[in-house]
């Protein structure tokens, strides 16, 4: 049997009561709640690395005095994120997929590390082969195609065309 | 007249050469990741700030508008042929632009919204050099307490138009102010937040972490959503449109240039907003709805012109107040303190010729790409069937160079994975880049100008009520805020941002 709902109410209560009956869990697991906690966080780090900061006074302000205001401000702004989002719900988080975002974070620090090391060379080939893994389809042909391509356009841009000051291959050139 | 002198001006510098080089370069890098989905202008200028370092100021910043621009005449190209929008001002244009062109029009959408835009974009030049002077000699008259007061309300506009939670928006706004603040203290010295590390006492560099909050963080979010391109190409036959079609074209062009420049003035403003509106401003005053969604006329003409006049009075705010209203203006702003601008209401008198010259150089840049959209178009299309897999790891690339180019450091690469990895938090989290970016632009001065209206009121914090101006700023911001928190306009917001999803 279907119930009539009075229009504008009806989904709504049905939504609150399929939330209530899942786990209570996935009420803290929401975007907004996990964005409070993330504002809370960061204006608590704030707080703490600049408690040594002089705050001087209204008139003089010392260099602890405007960051410790904005960060109780963020924290208060937080809090009140999180209580917005217990009360009146809001999204789940969808599941991160892991790959991507790790093998594009660890392409971008080998190339950081190899860079000044061992040269542009090495650290694009690095770069390019981590990054080009996080794709689904990956075919080693089109990746040292793409590879030989862009050492060559890189080379021509950069060293040759902006007369940056890098190594291709660290020692050689 | 001052007027005519100060355009002379600025087209004598406008039309040198390397200055019309560095325009058309911009022009077509922007056609160019205006045509490709996944990158956005954002991304694009973040990743090419390093380089205009190396550029003297005019040409730099002619270049990185030019990208703004073009990206959005290269945007309504791909909405057209392939009903893909290169970047989000576009997402209206595929609408009716799509099935123009499924009706065989679609060299007629195409001339029709070139040819809009130019139009569009040569009265938001020309409103820009009408309204530069009485603005910026307003903002001259300004004091510390007035700075800090519009400031906020700059900062408060922008938020309206942040998808989401209106809360979460200001919050973003203080995270933003607060990264502003590490650094060595301009007044004491004193190092903040720096963890002795020496690369943070000139306080965090503005380019990697814009690389990494919108570059990085948006080919993570296409990785995962296993971009590909789809859409049959579309053949482009006669360019000239019916004379039935300019008829229906010309009106509806001509309200969404004036929409759209109107509403690229507000604080928080821009291109998308523009199209959205005069979109649904078309189809309000149509006398037969129905057609819009089957390939009218109007829907291409109106949005397309909305769109490029707005692109072009967002630059009033930046320019003329030095507020950015848009993560684009915030980057133009990070661009000239590059090169050692600061900018503001100086910017004009101090340095007429880059003023004059980049607003000149934005009317010619607006009529090459005309000529590089229309009859290059084929070109263009071409490079859709560029797949991702190839794309990404070079915009990784390019971002990885450019961020170490900086200051000839990795430090700073590093700081782009960090930042990749926040802004990839913030995507997840539905909390929006943007307004984090405008603190971190604004937090310095902003602090700047609190400090000396406290220091010159011996402490009184009435001063920014007592002074009329900041009265008058903060009074409106609060009004926005109240406006935010109202059930219909929070409705109305709401179903703004659903039709852009």
């Amino acid at each position: 049997m279907v119930v009539q709902w009075p229009y504008g109410f009806g989904p709504n209560i049905t939504m609150k009561i399929a939330r209530f009956g899942e786990a209570s869990l996935n009420r803290f697991l929401s975007k907004d709640f996990l964005s409070g906690l993330l504002f809370i966080g960061f204006g608590l780090l704030a707080l703490y690395f600049g408690q040594k900061l002089a705050l001087g006074t209204p008139v003089r302000m010392g260099p602890g005095y405007v960051p410790r205001m904005l960060s109780l401000v963020l924290v208060g702004l937080g809090v009140l994120v999180c209580i917005v989002a217990l009360v009146s719900g809001s999204d789940p988080v969808e599941k991160p997929k892991w790959k991507p975002i790790t093998l594009v974070t660890i392409g971008i620090v080998c190339f950081a590390l190899l860079f000044e090391r061992a040269g542009l060379l090495p650290a694009l080939v690095v770069l390019i082969l981590i990054a080009s893994l996080a794709n689904e389809e990956f075919k080693l042909v089109e990746v040292i195609g793409n590879m030989v391509a862009l050492s060559v356009l890189c080379t021509v841009v950069f060293k040759v065309g902006l007369g940056m000051n890098i190594s291709i291959l660290r020692g050689v050139w | 007249m001052e007027l005519f002198d100060n355009l002379a001006l600025g087209f004598s510098v406008a039309f040198t050469f390397q200055n019309l080089f560095y325009a058309l370069l911009g022009c077509l890098l922007g056609t160019l990741i205006g045509v490709l989905p996944g990158i956005g202008p954002v991304a694009t200028i973040a990743m090419l700030l390093p380089i205009t370092f190396h550029l003297p100021p005019t040409a730099s910043l002619i270049m990185l508008a030019g990208i703004y621009y073009g990206a959005s005449y290269g945007g309504s190209t791909t909405s057209i042929l392939v009903n893909l929008p290169g970047e989000s001002a576009s997402v209206v244009t595929c609408l009716d632009g799509y099935q123009m062109a499924r009706n065989g029009r679609a060299g007629a959408a195409l001339s029709i919204s070139a040819v809009g835009s130019f139009f569009a974009g040569t009265v938001g030049t020309a409103i820009i050099v009408m309204f530069a002077e009485p603005l910026t000699r307003m903002a001259q008259k300004f004091g510390p307490a007035d700075y800090c007061s519009l400031m906020a309300l700059g900062l408060v506009a922008a938020v309206i138009l942040a998808s989401g939670s209106v809360i979460k928006a200001i919050a973003m706004i203080f995270l933003g102010l607060l990264f502003g603040l590490v650094g060595t203290d301009v007044n004491t010295g004193a190092q903040r937040f720096t963890f002795d590390l020496p690369e943070l006492s000139d306080g965090i560099d503005f380019a990697p972490i814009a690389m990494g909050l919108f570059g990085i963080a948006e080919i993570v979010v296409n990785l995962e959503r296993h971009l590909t391109r789809t859409g049959g190409t579309i053949k482009v036959n006669s360019l000239w449109p019916t004379a039935e079609e300019i008829r229906r074209a010309i009106p509806a062009a001509l309200r969404g240039t004036f929409l759209g420049a109107a509403l690229g003035v507000l604080p928080g403003g821009g291109p998308t907003l523009g199209a959205f509106s005069s979109y649904t401003l078309e189809k309000k005053i149509s006398k037969n709805p129905s057609q819009f969604g089957k390939g009218a006329v109007e829907g291409v003409a109106a949005p397309e012109s909305a769109n490029n006049a707005a692109a072009q009075t967002s630059f009033i705010p930046m320019l003329t107040l030095g507020i950015p209203s848009n993560a684009v203006m915030a980057l133009m702003v990070g661009a000239m303190i590059i090169q050692g601008i600061q900018p503001g209401p100086e910017v004009m008198t101090k340095k007429p010729d880059l003023f004059w010259g980049m607003i000149a150089s934005m009317w010619i840049g607006n009529a090459m790409l005309v000529i590089i959209n229309l009859p290059m178009i084929g070109m263009w299309v071409k490079l859709l069937t560029v797949p991702y897999r190839f794309l990404a790891p070079a915009i990784l690339l390019f971002c990885c160079i450019g961020a170490y180019s900086l200051q000839n450091s990795t430090f700073h690469v590093m700081q782009v994975a960090v930042f990749g990895v926040l802004g990839y938090i913030f995507v997840r989290l539905g909390c929006e880049g943007a307004p984090f970016l405008l603190g971190l632009v604004l937090g310095p001065q902003m602090e700047e100008y609190f400090r000396r209206a406290m220091l010159l009121s011996r402490g009184d914090p009435m001063v920014f009520l007592e002074r009329p101006i900041s009265l008058g700023l903060l009074i409106t911001t609060a009004l926005l805020l109240v406006l935010m928190a109202l059930p219909s306009f929070k409705k109305a917001r709401e179903e703004a941002f659903q039709e852009e999803s």
